[in-house]
């Protein structure tokens, strides 16, 4: 009894814990509170002068964002350029993960290395030879030449993601099903599939966000009829009417934060950072 | 025999299934690095010729080797600050508190949400109107002070942006020690203060090392912030795009030689982080 008086007392006043939430609330505010300003600037009307709040609320520059700045036709862009640069990193990622998990391979930390090497690397270094090349190749302001630009940092993700679900596998389950009577068709769609569906679905959550935040390979290939989301917020910026722009980032942000729930439910977050640990 | 056609045909499978992959690799990072190379070695507009001249006018000009310094030294800044506020948020962090899944949360928010957003939220926080400045003049009555489109406000959002990749590493590098050492530490007798100056912190070098390295790395290439937020201050990736992007005709061979500057760096940078990985990571 006293034990546990003891224990609630500390619980109560515990330096260390106070200490922890400010730190942690501090850093909160940090993070968060610039989006905070955002979302509340998106709805503010007649925000002037020394006002914490706004002092009245409107939906109009969400009106503006999607009348002038053409929302809705970006958003499309985006999508129609993500789901390319995935369906291509994927196949991509398939093949080259399947070699990477599951065959001999000589030379494979190098090798895989090397193919990481386009994001350790500042993409504006490439980015220049890319628009170069695809200046030539007319790519330049079609949704596939845009989604192939974003293939060069998207498919390095899906390899990685995929050739560690590929080396996952276990192999006694494989021969488990082979004893049990499955041919190689039936083992591949029972069992295999279920298995690695997780991997390729969090590789193809992993290139979408990138291919959704790519910024500067977009910028050195689009065209007036390929602009996305991210280029539309930098030429919004540049504009400076801040009300309209976070309208648009409101917009535009709300499906990277549904991304990020569910990367925090279903991957490990080191492995966003990841791609330096494998070599 | 058998054995040694089977192997051939091993090794053409492997081959075949890593085809796209190499494609993909050559012809978006490996042929476009060779392009700016040419491309930088020549003189300005034309595709014949070759010339250094690119390379020494960036590397004499004053206002060329204040990019470079520039760049490193906001790397260099936000690095640093990025680990004195990475690691206190750890140790918090670690100590499982009620609702640290959600703070936990919070610290990767920077690195899903697109750059610019940021960007944006930061000028309006930080800017002469928002929060930050009234917070000064209306609470603390103290004068208001100018962050945006300056030098420290830089450093500062880069500090937001990049630090999650140190908090991250020494969060995984504090998870992964064994539980075992600190107990044996208190019983030892030391207090708080020396458990985290003679243990832990010695412990968790490499991986704090790993994520300042990444940090340095993603500042040093920033684009889209300086970009939008720099004002004056133009770190070279964002020198490339104003020389392909200002002048009219746009200087292709001017940018490629800055890109070449910056590639040979950041490759520089790499070898560095792969030996102090090797050196320090054994334990992994």
């Amino acid at each position: 009894m006293r034990l546990l008086a003891r224990a609630y007392g500390r619980g109560l006043w515990d330096a260390r814990a106070v200490l922890g939430y400010t730190i942690l609330v501090s850093l909160t505010l940090f993070i968060v509170a610039p989006f905070l300003m955002i979302a509340l600037r998106s709805v503010g009307k007649g925000w002037f002068g020394k006002l914490w709040l706004p002092p009245r609320l409107t939906l109009e520059w969400y009106r503006w964002a999607i009348e002038v700045g053409n929302i809705p036709e970006v958003l499309r862009n985006t999508v129609i350029i993500g789901v390319i640069a995935v369906a291509i990193s994927t196949t991509i990622g398939l093949f080259a993960g399947w070699a990477f998990g599951r065959r001999r391979l000589p030379g494979k930390e190098l090798l895989l290395a090397m193919f990481l090497l386009p994001l350790m690397i500042p993409s504006i270094t490439y980015a220049l030879g890319v628009a170069r090349i695809f200046y030539a190749l007319r790519l330049v302001d079609t949704h596939f030449g845009v989604a192939l630009a974003h293939v060069a940092v998207c498919a390095p993700y899906a390899i990685m993601v995929l050739a560690a679900t590929f080396e996952g596998l276990d192999e006694r389950v494989l021969e488990a099903a082979s004893v049990c009577g499955a041919g190689p068709v039936r083992r591949f769609f029972h069992v295999v599939l279920p298995l690695v569906m997780p991997g390729i679905l969090a590789s193809a959550i992993f290139t979408f966000t990138h291919s959704y935040n790519e910024f500067t390979l977009t910028l050195l290939t689009y065209g007036p009829h390929t602009v996305t989301l991210p280029v539309r917020t930098y030429l919004a910026v540049g504009d400076g009417y801040w009300e309209i722009t976070s309208a648009m980032a409101v917009l535009m942000v709300a499906p990277s934060l549904l991304i990020l729930a569910l990367v925090q439910r279903r991957a490990r977050p080191e492995r966003l950072v990841g791609g330096f640990k494998g070599a | 025999m058998l054995r040694s056609q089977s192997l051939t045909t091993e090794a053409v499978v492997t081959g075949t299934l890593l085809l796209p992959a190499a494609a993909a690799f050559l012809g978006l990072f490996c042929y476009p690095m060779f392009l700016t190379l040419v491309l930088s070695l020549r003189p300005e507009g034309t595709d014949a010729g070759w010339t250094l001249s690119h390379y020494v006018a960036f590397l004499t000009d004053p206002d060329g080797r204040a990019v470079v310094l520039l760049t490193f030294g906001l790397a260099l800044a936000a690095t640093v600050l990025s680990v004195m506020l990475s690691v206190p948020v750890a140790l918090a962090l670690r100590r499982k508190m009620p609702g640290h899944r959600a703070f936990r949360v919070v610290v990767l928010v920077p690195l899903v949400v697109p750059g610019l957003i940021g960007a944006l939220g930061l000028l309006i926080f930080w800017g002469p109107r928002g929060w930050f400045n009234l917070l000064l003049t209306q609470v603390l009555l103290l004068r208001p002070l100018v962050v945006t489109y300056t030098l420290p406000g830089l450093i500062l959002f880069y500090v937001w942006l990049y630090f999650p990749y140190t908090c991250v590493t020494t969060l995984a590098a504090l998870e992964g020690l064994d539980p075992a050492i600190e107990e044996a530490a208190e019983v030892a007798g030391a207090g708080r203060w020396q458990l985290l100056r003679h243990v832990l912190l010695p412990l968790i070098t490499p991986g704090i090392l790993a994520g300042s390295v990444l940090t340095f790395m993603a500042a040093f290439g920033a684009f889209s912030v300086p970009l939008v937020a720099g004002g004056n201050y133009r770190p070279l990736a964002v020198e490339i795009y104003k020389q392909i992007s200002v002048p009219i005709p746009p200087h292709w061979s001017g940018a490629s030689a800055i890109a070449v500057v910056m590639g040979v760096v950041q490759v520089g940078f790499l070898a560095l982080y792969m030996r102090a990985v090797r050196r320090f990571g054994g334990r992994r």
